[in-house]
């Protein structure tokens, strides 16, 4: 990202933020003092201090693909403020989201590592969502009796909008800080939010009914019951997460082992795993497909499991019997994978990555545009980190001297075309440019490191 | 009132229903998930030996269904249908000419072919979800008379894996009958006569088109579930 670009973007950002305090603090001033608000005074800080109890114990959601290490943060206070804006109208609603999000994002600032600032931006949000929802409530002119079964459903379907047009509007502000904070497409992180959206929501309404239900029969005390049902939905969600992320870790470090019992260093499969996933990134890719490029990078030569290692460790020359086997490998790891639904995307690249646009490719010979552009990243990745030498020890493929890094980049350039996609070389020469200096640090320091310790 | 106790009664059907997709639906997919990545793991393997060890999934339902019958539920049902797919892992620090030699294997090279089952073990035990199953993959060619106290499951998968290696080039008959011949000194004989059983109940050639039933006849109930919410936010935004 250029400098220019970056100070824009800052400009954007600083904008955008004075205009959420502002709105916020509009909203806050219209809905009037809470200490004003009749008898609900004890039971908006009864309700607040379950709020934020709930909302220090954070529910930790998985995201489809990848990011086994991030995952998103859902707040879990958003069922209560929902039932609080039906039952006890919006002013209420709005006093308490802002005061337990400020609370919260304040005992937590510490541990988050969150600016001050963070944490207005955050009570500013969550203000407005509050607002933005009730919206939902006034606009059907409803109100919360219900001593019939139609007027029950009929409060079930309004907290329903409720908390669908609060998950929303949060969805879109947070979006478009995070887009403007860390200068990412706002489109991008739109679609990655709003694809968890319904699995974000739908677990909080029950939990919202049911506090609705509690807190209209027998007020606050009954509200208390409810703590329970949501302890044991936090640890099943807890828990089913570890696991997510466990699977995850057990695919990957698979990958390792199997390979492991052939002559590749793991360096090579995590290099071309992270190289392919920044040239996928730079190229544009939506963000899993990125992940799933480091995915099917670390396991593209799967296929090599099951071939015979006195051909893959043999230091000379392959006679064309054994080169026919070795061929097979992209479509022998393409079968090894195929039963595993999930992994259905990077199958053909599996089956493609030694493919070539002018057609000279093996096993099926494809050209250009029928080799998949993630086939044709890992392609160009792999034959680079092969070049520097960084595929197998030194000792194997004698006849093979590894090139240096301008050399092999040399190469590739050559061969873009014909053996490499040019997109793919001019995106990843840029990507090699940035992790050059890095690495000669890591090298530096590895030298001194050895000198240091042989004297 | 009525009307209250139906509404308290919708509530905790569906707080009733958030538990089921929370404590069973989602670790079953879950479980079911698991197998099917390791499944790919145990098809590497299959390719690398040209299938002479069986159909891992074929197998996995022969044990689910004999281990029924020996009362392994639970957790040790799920432990040890990974452990099927897991067992032959250490088929790949074993050299390729080895594996696929059509003469019979001197006494030294049986011994190279024996240490998969450490090796297989070693790199389970580095799996940070999987290690429970490490000792299972251990103790799957293990023999009755040397360690009977063994867990039933390894009992389990060490006769099945000989029965389908047997069954390969001699039939089921045969290999069955070589399982009787062997039962209280190689094999368990409780587990020798539940596999008999199983398979006079349900006859081997009968299994193949029964893959991964559970979890599909799961799916087809929570699919329509998952519309259904749909819906309903459909209806509550218009």
């Amino acid at each position: 990202m250029s400098l220019e670009r970056r100070g824009r973007l800052r400009k954007r950002y600083w904008l955008w933020s004075g205009l959420l305090s502002g709105v916020a603090l509009i909203i806050l001033i219209l809905a009037g003092n809470p200490f004003q608000q009749g008898g609900h005074l004890p039971l908006l800080l009864g309700l607040g201090l379950v709020a934020l109890i709930t909302e220090l114990l954070l529910i930790r959601y998985p995201l489809q693909h990848g990011y086994t290490d991030r995952g998103i943060w859902m707040s879990v206070s958003t069922p209560i403020v929902a039932a609080v804006l039906l039952l006890y109208g919006w002013q209420m609603g709005v006093w308490l989201d802002a005061l337990v999000t400020f609370g919260a994002g304040l005992l937590t600032a510490r541990l988050k590592q969150s600016h001050l600032r963070w944490v207005w931006l955050n009570t500013a949000q969550s203000i407005l969502c509050a607002a933005g929802a009730s919206a939902w409530q006034i606009g059907a002119g409803y109100t919360a009796v219900f001593d019939t079964l139609p007027s029950f459903l009929k409060a079930a379907l309004a907290l329903l909008g409720v908390l669908g047009l609060y998950s929303l509007i949060n969805i879109f502000l947070v979006s478009v800080t995070v887009a403007l904070a860390e200068g990412v497409r706002l489109h991008w992180v739109l679609r990655e939010s709003l694809r968890g959206l319904p699995r974000e929501t739908l677990p909080m309404f029950p939990l919202s009914l049911l506090l609705m239900t509690v807190l209209h029969l027998y007020g606050f005390a009954g509200s208390l019951a409810v703590l329970a049902p949501y302890l044991a939905l936090r640890q099943a969600f807890i828990l089913y997460t570890r696991q997510h992320e466990l699977y995850h870790q057990t695919i990957r470090s698979l990958g390792f082992l199997i390979q492991r019992a052939h002559p590749y260093t793991g360096g090579h499969l995590q290099r071309v795993a992270q190289w392919g996933r920044k040239v996928a990134e730079r190229l544009g890719l939506p963000p899993e497909r990125c992940e799933l490029v480091y995915e099917a990078a670390l396991l593209h030569d799967l296929g090599k499991t099951v071939l015979d290692e006195r051909i893959l460790n043999k230091p000379g020359r392959l006679t064309p019997r054994e080169w026919e086997q070795v061929q097979r490998h992209p479509q022998l790891g393409a079968e090894i994978l195929s039963d595993v639904p999930f992994l259905n995307p990077i199958v053909p690249w599996i089956a493609y990555h030694h493919e070539r646009p002018d057609g000279k490719g093996y096993p099926y010979g494809l050209q250009g545009d029928q080799i998949p552009l993630e086939a044709r990243i890992i392609a160009v990745v792999d034959a680079f980190d092969a070049m520097i030498g960084g595929e197998a020890p030194s000792q194997q493929r004698q006849y093979r001297r590894a090139l240096s890094i301008e050399e092999a980049l040399q190469e590739l350039r050559r061969g873009a075309g014909t053996q490499f996609d040019p997109q793919v070389v001019t995106v990843f020469e840029q990507v090699v440019q940035e992790w050059l200096p890095l690495s000669r640090i890591a090298e530096g320091e590895a030298r001194t490191r050895m000198q240091s310790a042989c004297h | 009132m009525d009307s209250l106790y139906i509404s308290i009664g919708i509530v905790l059907l569906s707080v009733g229903a958030l538990g089921y997709y929370a404590f069973a639906f989602l670790p079953a997919q879950l479980h079911r998930w698991r197998c099917q990545s390791l499944r790919a793991f145990a098809k590497a393997i299959e390719l690398r030996t040209q299938g002479r060890y069986g159909d891992p999934a074929l197998i996995a339902q022969l044990a689910i269904a004999v281990g029924a019958r020996l009362g392994i539920e639970g957790e040790a049902r799920k432990q040890l249908e990974l452990a099927v797919y897991l067992r032959d892992i250490g088929m790949v620090g074993i050299p390729y000419a080895l594996l696929n030699r059509s003469t019979p294997l001197a006494p030294m090279e049986q011994l190279t072919l024996a240490r998969h089952v450490e090796i297989g073990a070693a790199i389970v035990e580095q799996l940070p979800g999987l290690n429970m199953v490490a000792p299972l993959v251990r103790l799957h060619h293990i023999e009755y008379a040397q360690q009977p106290e063994a867990p039933l499951g390894a009992h389990l998968l060490a006769a099945l894996s000989d029965l389908i290696e047997l069954a390969q080039h001699a039939g089921y008959e045969a290999a069955l009958h070589a399982l009787q011949a062997g039962a209280g000194t190689r094999y368990h004989p409780q587990v020798v006569q539940a596999i008999a059983a199983e398979l006079q109940a349900r006859p081997l050639g009968s299994w193949a088109p029964l893959r991964r039933s559970a979890a599909l006849w799961l799916g087809l109930v929570m699919y329509p579930l998952k519309d259904l919410t749909r819906l309903f936010i459909e209806l509550a935004r218009h």
